[in-house]
């Protein structure tokens, strides 16, 4: 199998600043030497408690983001230093969900207009097919009869579904979902994972950041755990039961210690 | 077992929009009763009806609400304009009934310190404390959710996300409620952080004798803490 990320020895630190403008500002490392490799047709899930490091892990991997050390290679081509103008032409390739789906979407646009604009600025797709195209993702996403619709006029799991479409209408190689069924009910998040993943192409990989272990021990090939900004497991959910203690505790957090 | 809460038949009607028909709620007094189901079935509806809190018009067109320790009042009863119904429950919020927010960060007063924030919700009991006890109240209270004695004299902003939910589950227990509402408190935390927070929720409302009422997306939080389960389904099959 084909590479699509190829990661090594990725390094970020912030500086968060303190609770007023006069608190001194604390130096906090996100990501402390990780390494990561997603193989074409993957999908790889980013797991671990709050603060971990996965959210930077992901927006470095895409470059919305810059590593403070480490390589980020996409498809084999060095990604961390090219210049933005550069990557414009690549980035409908790699494509990222982010995780407040209500402030990523426009309030004045129907969720039509949504994947018409993104077919015609992004995939460059000929006006006369754009429209055609928009209606049949949206079609396969089960938004047809929300197509006029305002992403206010929209539940949370319709909100989700609209910016899959966006990313989706670019066939890109690689998606990058950062909590992407976070605050819906279990229902709508399988509905929207199924979403995302079943209108893959078939050779596109996945990075999947998430809390919810239950859903991703069934679609992911591999987990990454994630503890202090360090890759302190990688499970494969098919040989079996993890062994670190933090991921067991990830995945079913009432097991450990009695009951309450 | 005493029941410290009693909703019989609720119906909500918003928008022309029936949110919730016929909902029966029982809460006991240091019983867990999760209230169950997807979206858009009215979970938090039925909890802000509960509380005098229902604002769009015509708001509750049905149902009883009894509080059993107060006496055979039904609070329910019409008129039930939404600002009638707010002014009627007033006396009732931050006392009797008491809510943990889902984002202690926004519920938190941020110009307050934690310390007076809970002075003031002390000062709901009935009958009101005099000064000592005040101050003693506070301190338990920090205690109790695992806050050191120094985090009365910070403002929300200097603790942390976990502190800040610790802090305003403290204000929500401050002035002895017998009923306390939890509106989803785990969405968006991961897991482990997910189980301590519900465990906390848990002990400390059963240590004040209260009943709680859990709304929860989490079918393993329902499982692990919930003594009664009340599950309610969406009655517009459209909404999804």
């Amino acid at each position: 199998m084909s590479e699509v990320v190829r990661a090594r020895g990725l390094r970020r630190r912030f500086e968060v600043p303190g609770a007023w403008p006069w608190s001194p500002a604390r130096l906090v490392t996100a990501l402390d030497g990780v390494d990561l490799d997603v193989a074409a047709g993957e999908v790889v899930a980013l797991v671990g408690r709050s603060g971990s490091g996965k959210t930077t892990l992901a927006r470095v991997l895409l470059g919305l983001e810059e590593p403070d050390g480490g390589e980020v290679h996409l498809e084999r081509v060095r990604w961390d230093h090219l210049p933005e103008r550069t990557r414009r032409a690549r980035r409908p390739r790699y494509q990222y969900v982010p995780q407040d789906a209500m402030s990523a979407l426009d309030p004045q646009q129907t969720v039509r207009e949504h994947v018409v604009e993104t077919l015609a600025v992004l995939a460059a797709v000929p006006r006369a097919e754009q429209g055609r195209e928009a209606d049949v993702l949206l079609g396969r996403l089960g938004l047809k009869h929300r197509a006029d619709a305002l992403p206010r006029e929209l539940s949370g799991g319709e909100q989700r579904r609209v910016t899959l479409a966006r990313v989706l209408a670019l066939r890109p190689r690689l998606v990058v979902a950062d909590e992407p069924t976070s605050g819906l009910d279990p229902d709508r998040r399988a509905q929207v994972l199924g979403d995302l993943l079943g209108n893959l192409e078939a050779d596109a990989s996945c990075v999947l950041v998430t809390h919810d272990l239950d859903a991703v021990e069934e679609v992911a090939h591999r987990v990454i755990v994630l503890h202090e900004g360090r890759v302190i497991e990688t499970w494969t959910p098919r040989a079996g039961r993890p062994a670190h203690a933090l991921t067991r505790a990830l995945l079913d957090p009432w097991q450990t210690r009695g009951a309450s | 077992m005493s029941l410290v809460a009693s909703l019989r038949g609720l119906t909500v009607v918003a928008g022309g929009r029936t949110l919730v028909r016929g909902v029966d709620l029982e809460v006991v007094a240091g019983r867990v009763t999760a209230l169950a189901g997807p979206s858009g079935a009215g979970k938090s509806v039925t909890a802000r009806a509960c509380l005098g809190v229902v604002e769009v018009e015509p708001g509750v067109t049905e149902g009883s609400l009894r509080f059993p320790p107060l006496g055979d009042q039904d609070w329910l009863a019409p008129p039930r304009a939404a600002g009638e119904l707010r002014a009627r429950f007033a006396p009732l919020r931050g006392s009797y009934l008491a809510y943990a927010p889902q984002s202690a960060a926004s519920a938190l007063n941020p110009g307050r310190t934690i310390g007076r924030q809970l002075e003031l919700a002390v000062g709901r009991r009935a009958p009101a404390p005099d000064r000592a006890q005040v101050v003693a109240l506070v301190r338990d209270g920090l205690a109790e959710v695992g806050l050191p004695e120094e985090a009365a004299r910070a403002l929300p902003g200097e603790l942390s996300g976990g502190q800040c939910q610790r802090a305003a589950l403290a204000v929500a227990v401050a002035a002895a409620p017998r009923v306390l509402f939890a509106d989803e408190p785990e969405t968006g935390l991961d897991p482990v952080l997910r189980r301590q927070v519900v465990e906390l929720l848990v002990e400390v409302g059963r240590r004040h004798a209260c009943g709680i009422v859990l709304i929860t997306h989490h079918a393993d939080t329902v499982a692990r803490v919930a003594d009664d389960v009340v599950r309610l389904v969406p009655i517009d099959p459209e909404a999804s």
